[in-house]
């Protein structure tokens, strides 16, 4: 479980979160949606503190991150980040991307972390490009290689910053579709993104943040709904205008 | 300028050796690979404190890399050739001095390229490595450089061809390197200056010509791998 308590942090004089009170329960899935600029990226973000927080509390599991005797690493490799350009590294090949956490991490030897990296790929469907340098696959393939290095350590929780905002349109459901049976895995997710029909249909929760508050916390029933918060209905309204 | 190179060709490849000291062209090339060998590793340390944390490490970093670029290289020449032996107390030998000089000098300059290398990564590469759990070591030395460098490759043949030509700065406290040698055959053959010293300058350009034409196929090579794309060259 994850919990924010009157998280706020600011970049120099702006205020970029402000009091997120928040949770999100062990197991489930939730969204994160709003305008850009409001905040959604950089709350993920504190969540395995590559964002330091100002002010506030967030416990993973009822532990604050920030108590001193957290190790940041250790931290880090219990939470899975996915980012929204995949950020693998270049210069290794797809199974050396996904082998590295092993063998940096858990000092597993090649023999050991070659066979997990192969059994992960093959989860994501993507064990026939082992080989391949990250230059020669596609942008859903890359995503999808990046969730399973993110995965291979098996965290706790898995966070997502729009998986698919990087992605040509074709490519988007390959990784929705991933994203999916994670889900039903039962993994506690974070996702930021603006994909609502995949929100609608996965999410446990939908966070909307407005200008860094978290303005309406709800069921997708609710979020989608008549009942929901001005801002969330304008918002929606907007995406379906662009869409 | 045909009989000069049928009389001294051996004097100019190898030196005096085997009767004598191993100098001329093979000089020249060990003092410039040692150099440069030697030269890495600072230069990755120097690279590593430049863009590091901001702190003591850094400042350091920040004042040799300016101090050594603000003097020339025979300057350090001097100093490690005449200041060095009254400090310690005994001799040294004058191509070690100037090995130690060329480093000391070369790493300020193949530093701030690596650094620069660094630099130029994209910020993600280090976030997904930190959002991974890795520590600063595994970062730098398994990310970080590998891709670092293999961007500077270019660069950093282009020092080799600079500490080539600064090798030649080896004549003016007698190591026997190529120059120094070519100075010998001078003094011997006085009223061929012209000749003697066409004959260096093409040995020069004929191995930093090769080096830079090396350079350029790097180059293409890693903008092919890097964007997966096989690069055609024009046929003229």
């Amino acid at each position: 479980m994850i919990e924010f308590q009157n998280v706020s942090k600011w970049f120099g004089a702006l205020q970029v979160l402000r009091d997120v009170n928040a949770t999100v329960a062990k197991g489930t899935m939730t969204v994160l949606c709003g305008p850009s600029g409001s905040g959604k990226s950089t709350l993920i973000r504190t969540v395995n503190r590559l964002e330091p927080i100002q002010k506030g509390q967030i416990t993973l599991s009822g532990r604050d991150i920030y108590a001193k005797d957290i190790d940041v690493n250790v931290l880090r490799s219990g939470i899975g980040f996915v980012f929204q350009q995949f950020n693998l590294f270049p210069h290794l090949s797809v199974v050396e991307n996904v082998m590295l956490p092993l063998l940096r991490i858990r000092k597993q030897s090649r023999a050991q972390a070659r066979p997990a990296a192969m059994q992960m790929l093959e989860r994501v469907g993507l064990a026939e490009k082992a080989n391949s340098l990250p230059a020669d696959i596609s942008g859903g393939q890359s995503q999808r290689v990046a969730i399973a290095r993110s995965l291979i350590l098996k965290p706790e929780v898995l966070v997502l910053d729009e998986p698919t905002s990087a992605l040509d349109p074709e490519m988007v459901g390959e990784v929705l579709k991933l994203l999916r049976e994670l889900s039903a895995d039962g993994i506690t997710m974070m996702c930021v993104t603006h994909e609502m029909g995949f929100a609608r249909e996965v999410a446990d929760r939908i966070w909307f943040l407005r200008n860094g508050t978290l303005t309406f916390d709800a069921e997708p029933t609710e979020f989608f709904s008549n009942d929901a918060h001005q801002d969330v209905r304008n918002f929606l309204s907007a995406v379906r205008k662009n869409h | 300028m045909l009989e000069i190179i049928q009389e001294y060709w051996l004097l100019l490849l190898i030196g005096e050796y085997p009767h004598g000291k191993l100098g001329g062209l093979a000089m020249t090339l060990i003092i410039s690979f040692v150099s440069l060998i030697v030269t890495f590793p600072c230069a990755v340390l120097i690279a590593l404190a430049r863009t590091g944390k901001p702190g003591i490490i850094q400042s350091i970093a920040y004042g040799f890399v300016h101090n050594v670029r603000a003097i020339p290289l025979l300057m350090l020449i001097f100093w490690a050739y005449f200041a060095v032996p009254m400090i310690i107390g005994f001799p040294i030998d004058a191509a070690f001095t100037l090995i130690v000089a060329i480093v000391i000098y070369q790493t300020a300059y193949l530093g701030e390229i690596i650094a620069a290398g660094i630099t130029g990564l994209p910020k993600g590469q280090r976030e997904a490595a930190a959002a991974l759990g890795l520590g600063y070591i595994p970062t730098m030395f398994r990310i970080i450089l590998p891709q670092a460098i293999f961007n500077v490759i270019p660069g950093i043949v282009n020092q080799l061809t600079t500490i080539i030509k600064e090798s030649s700065l080896g004549s003016i406290i007698a190591v026997s390197e190529l120059s120094y040698v070519m100075l010998q055959v001078n003094s011997n053959e006085v009223t061929k200056p012209l000749q003697i010293f066409g004959i260096l300058a093409a040995v020069y350009f004929v191995l930093c010509f090769a080096l830079s034409q090396a350079t350029n196929w790097l180059e293409r090579r890693i903008s092919s791998r890097r964007t997966g794309q096989v690069v055609v060259e024009a046929v003229a």
